[in-house]
C-alpha cells in the first residue's frame, strides 16, 4: 500500500513541475528593440508589439538604438545579459546590425526582425512590409498623375537599409521606362523630416523647375513639402510619400500630397510578438521572410485608411 | 645608425605584410563561374511562364463565373482561387475568357464578357506581382534573397510587354473579339469590382 501510495506521490509531483514549468512561460521577457524612436512609425511599432506582448502574457521593454548599430549592440548585449528570451527587433542597418543578430542566436535567444532586414539568415523570422511592390503600384500612379513627362527628385532614406533600396528599385523599375519622366537629383535625407527639409531646399537652388518629389518614406515627404511651400512651389510640384503617416494622410485629403504607400505596422508587431509566443510555446518552422503588402493611398480612396492602417 | 636601418626594415615589413594581406587575386575563371551561379531570374521567369504560368491560365476559372462569384460570395471566390506571396489585403486571381472590344485607349482594351461583364485589359502598365503570384505555384521559402522574386516579377512583365502586347496593340480595334487570359489584383478588404485590370498572358484577336 505504502508503495502505491509513494508512487503516487511521485506522479503527483512529476505533474506540479509540469504546471510550473508552463506557468513559467508566463514570466518570460521580450525584448523590443527598434531603430528609432524619433519618427512616429517606429514609436507606433514598437508600442504595438508591446501591447500584444503583454496581451500573450509577457514582460516587454523598448530600446532605442537612435539609429546608432553601436548602441543597437549594447541593447543586445544587455537583453541578452538580462536573461530576455526573445528579441522583437527594427534593425538600424542590414548589414551593419548581423552581428548583433548572430550574438542573439548564439545565446539561444531568437531574434523575429520587424518591418526593415537584415542580411542574415540566422533572425528567426522577418516580417517585413513589401516595400519594392508597393513602390512599383505608387511609381505608376506617379507616371499617371504626371502624364508620362516632367522633372522629379527622388529623397532616399538612410542608405544602409534594405527598405530604402527596395523602394528606390520598385519606383524605377516602372517610372524608367518612360524617358519623358527625368530625375534631375536624388538625395539621402535618411527617413527624417527635417532632413527633407533641408534636402529639398539645397535642391531647388540647383534645380528650381521640378514637378515632382518622390520620398522613400511620408516623414521625408512633408519635410519637402515645407521648402516647397517655402520656395511657392507646393501648388505646382506634386509629392508622394511612403508609409501611411498621420499628417501623409491629413495632406492626401488636403491635397496637398498625392499618394502614399500604406504600410501596416500593426500587423508587422503583432505577427513579431505572436511568432515569438509561438516560439516558447515549441515551434520552430517559422517562414524566414515574410513580406507583409503595401497599399496605394490617393485622394479617391483615402477615406478607406487611417494612420498606420486601414479603417 | 644601425638601430634606426632596423627600425625602416621592420616597417618596411610590417607594410608589406599588411599590404599582402589587404590584396587579394582570383582567376577571372573563378569569378565568371561564380557569377554565372547567381540567379537567373530572366531565365527563370521564361521557365516559369512555359511551365508554369501558362498551364495554370488555360485551367483558370472564366471571367464570367469568377466576377458573379466576386460579386455573389466573395469570401469564396478569395478562399477558392486567390494566391499571394504577401501576407496582407492584396491578392491576385488567375482568370480567362473572350469578350467583344468596346474601346481602346493609350492603357487598355474595354470589353464586354459573353454575360455582359466589363473587364479592362492592361496594355501599357503591365508590371507589379500578378502574374507571379496569381498562379500560387512559387514558394517564398525557396528564395533567400528577397529581391529574386521582385526580379522574377519585372522578368515576367517585360516577356509580355515585348512578347505579348505588341501585335494586339498594333491591330486591335473597336468591335473585335478577344480571347485573353491573365491575372489581376483586387483588395480582399475594400473589393471594387469596376477597377479589375487584367495583366494577360495570353491575348488573341479572334478570327
Amino acid at each position: 500500500m505504502m508503495k502505491y501510495f509513494k508512487i503516487l506521490l511521485l506522479v503527483m509531483l512529476a505533474f506540479a513541475s509540469c504546471q510550473n514549468r508552463s506557468g513559467s512561460t508566463k514570466q518570460k521577457k521580450i525584448a523590443i528593440i527598434v531603430s528609432t524612436l524619433n519618427n512616429p512609425w517606429f514609436v507606433f511599432l514598437a508600442q504595438t508589439a508591446a501591447a500584444r506582448a503583454k496581451t500573450l502574457g509577457y514582460e516587454s521593454k523598448i530600446f532605442d538604438s537612435q539609429n546608432n548599430t553601436a548602441l543597437e549592440t549594447d541593447h543586445f548585449e544587455n537583453a541578452i545579459a538580462d536573461g530576455y528570451n526573445a528579441i522583437l527587433f527594427n534593425p538600424t542597418d542590414a548589414n551593419g546590425s548581423v552581428v548583433n543578430v548572430q550574438k542573439a542566436k548564439k545565446a539561444g535567444v531568437p531574434v523575429f526582425c520587424m518591418d526593415r532586414e537584415v542580411n542574415s539568415p540566422d533572425a528567426t523570422s522577418q516580417i517585413f512590409s513589401d516595400s519594392y511592390s508597393g513602390c512599383v503600384s505608387l511609381a505608376k500612379d506617379f507616371v499617371q498623375t504626371l502624364n508620362k513627362k516632367g522633372n522629379y527628385v527622388e529623397l532616399l532614406g538612410l542608405v544602409a537599409d534594405n527598405n530604402t533600396w527596395a523602394r528606390s528599385k520598385g519606383f524605377h523599375s516602372l517610372v524608367d521606362y518612360y524617358p519623358g519622366l527625368k530625375m534631375v537629383a536624388q538625395q539621402s535625407a535618411d527617413f527624417d523630416r527635417n532632413k527633407g527639409l533641408e534636402v529639398m531646399e539645397s535642391i531647388l537652388q540647383a534645380h528650381p523647375n521640378i514637378d515632382a518629389v518622390f520620398a522613400g518614406n511620408d516623414a521625408m515627404a512633408m519635410g519637402a513639402y515645407q521648402a516647397l511651400v517655402a520656395a511657392g512651389k507646393a501648388d505646382h510640384v506634386k509629392v508622394f510619400g511612403f508609409d501611411g503617416a498621420e499628417d501623409a494622410i491629413q495632406a492626401i485629403k488636403d491635397k496637398k500630397v498625392s499618394a502614399t504607400a500604406m504600410q501596416f505596422p500593426k500587423v508587422i508587431a503583432q505577427t513579431a510578438a505572436d511568432d515569438a509566443d509561438a516560439y516558447f510555446k515549441g515551434k520552430r518552422d517559422f517562414p524566414k521572410k515574410l513580406p507583409v503588402a503595401v497599399e496605394l493611398v490617393t485622394y479617391d480612396n483615402v477615406n478607406d485608411y487611417i494612420a498606420y492602417g486601414k479603417k | 645608425m644601425m638601430k634606426k636601418a632596423i627600425k625602416y626594415i621592420l616597417a618596411i615589413i610590417l607594410v608589406l605584410f599588411i599590404a599582402s594581406n589587404s590584396i587579394y587575386f582570383k582567376k577571372l575563371s573563378d569569378v565568371k563561374a561564380y557569377a554565372a551561379k547567381q540567379f537567373d531570374a530572366a531565365k527563370y521567369a521564361r521557365n516559369y511562364l512555359t511551365t508554369q504560368l501558362i498551364p495554370a491560365a488555360d485551367k483558370a476559372p472564366q471571367a464570367d463565373e469568377l466576377l458573379a462569384l466576386l460579386k455573389s460570395s466573395p469570401d469564396t471566390a478569395f478562399k477558392t482561387y486567390s494566391h499571394g506571396l504577401d501576407i496582407g489585403n492584396i491578392r491576385f486571381f488567375m482568370v480567362q475568357g473572350q469578350g467583344t472590344v468596346t474601346a481602346v485607349d493609350e492603357n487598355d482594351i474595354y470589353i464586354l464578357t459573353k454575360n455582359k461583364q466589363a473587364l479592362k485589359i492592361a496594355i501599357e502598365y503591365v508590371f507589379g506581382n500578378a502574374l507571379r503570384d496569381a498562379p500560387g505555384l512559387i514558394n517564398i521559402n525557396d528564395f533567400t534573397n528577397t529581391m529574386d522574386l521582385n526580379n522574377i516579377a519585372a522578368e515576367v512583365d517585360k516577356i509580355v510587354r515585348a512578347e505579348v502586347l505588341p501585335p494586339i496593340k498594333s491591330k486591335v480595334k473597336t468591335g473585335d473579339k478577344l480571347t485573353f487570359a491573365g491575372a489581376f489584383e483586387l483588395n480582399q478588404e475594400h473589393i471594387n469590382l469596376d477597377k479589375i485590370e487584367v495583366i494577360p498572358v495570353v491575348l488573341k484577336i479572334d478570327k
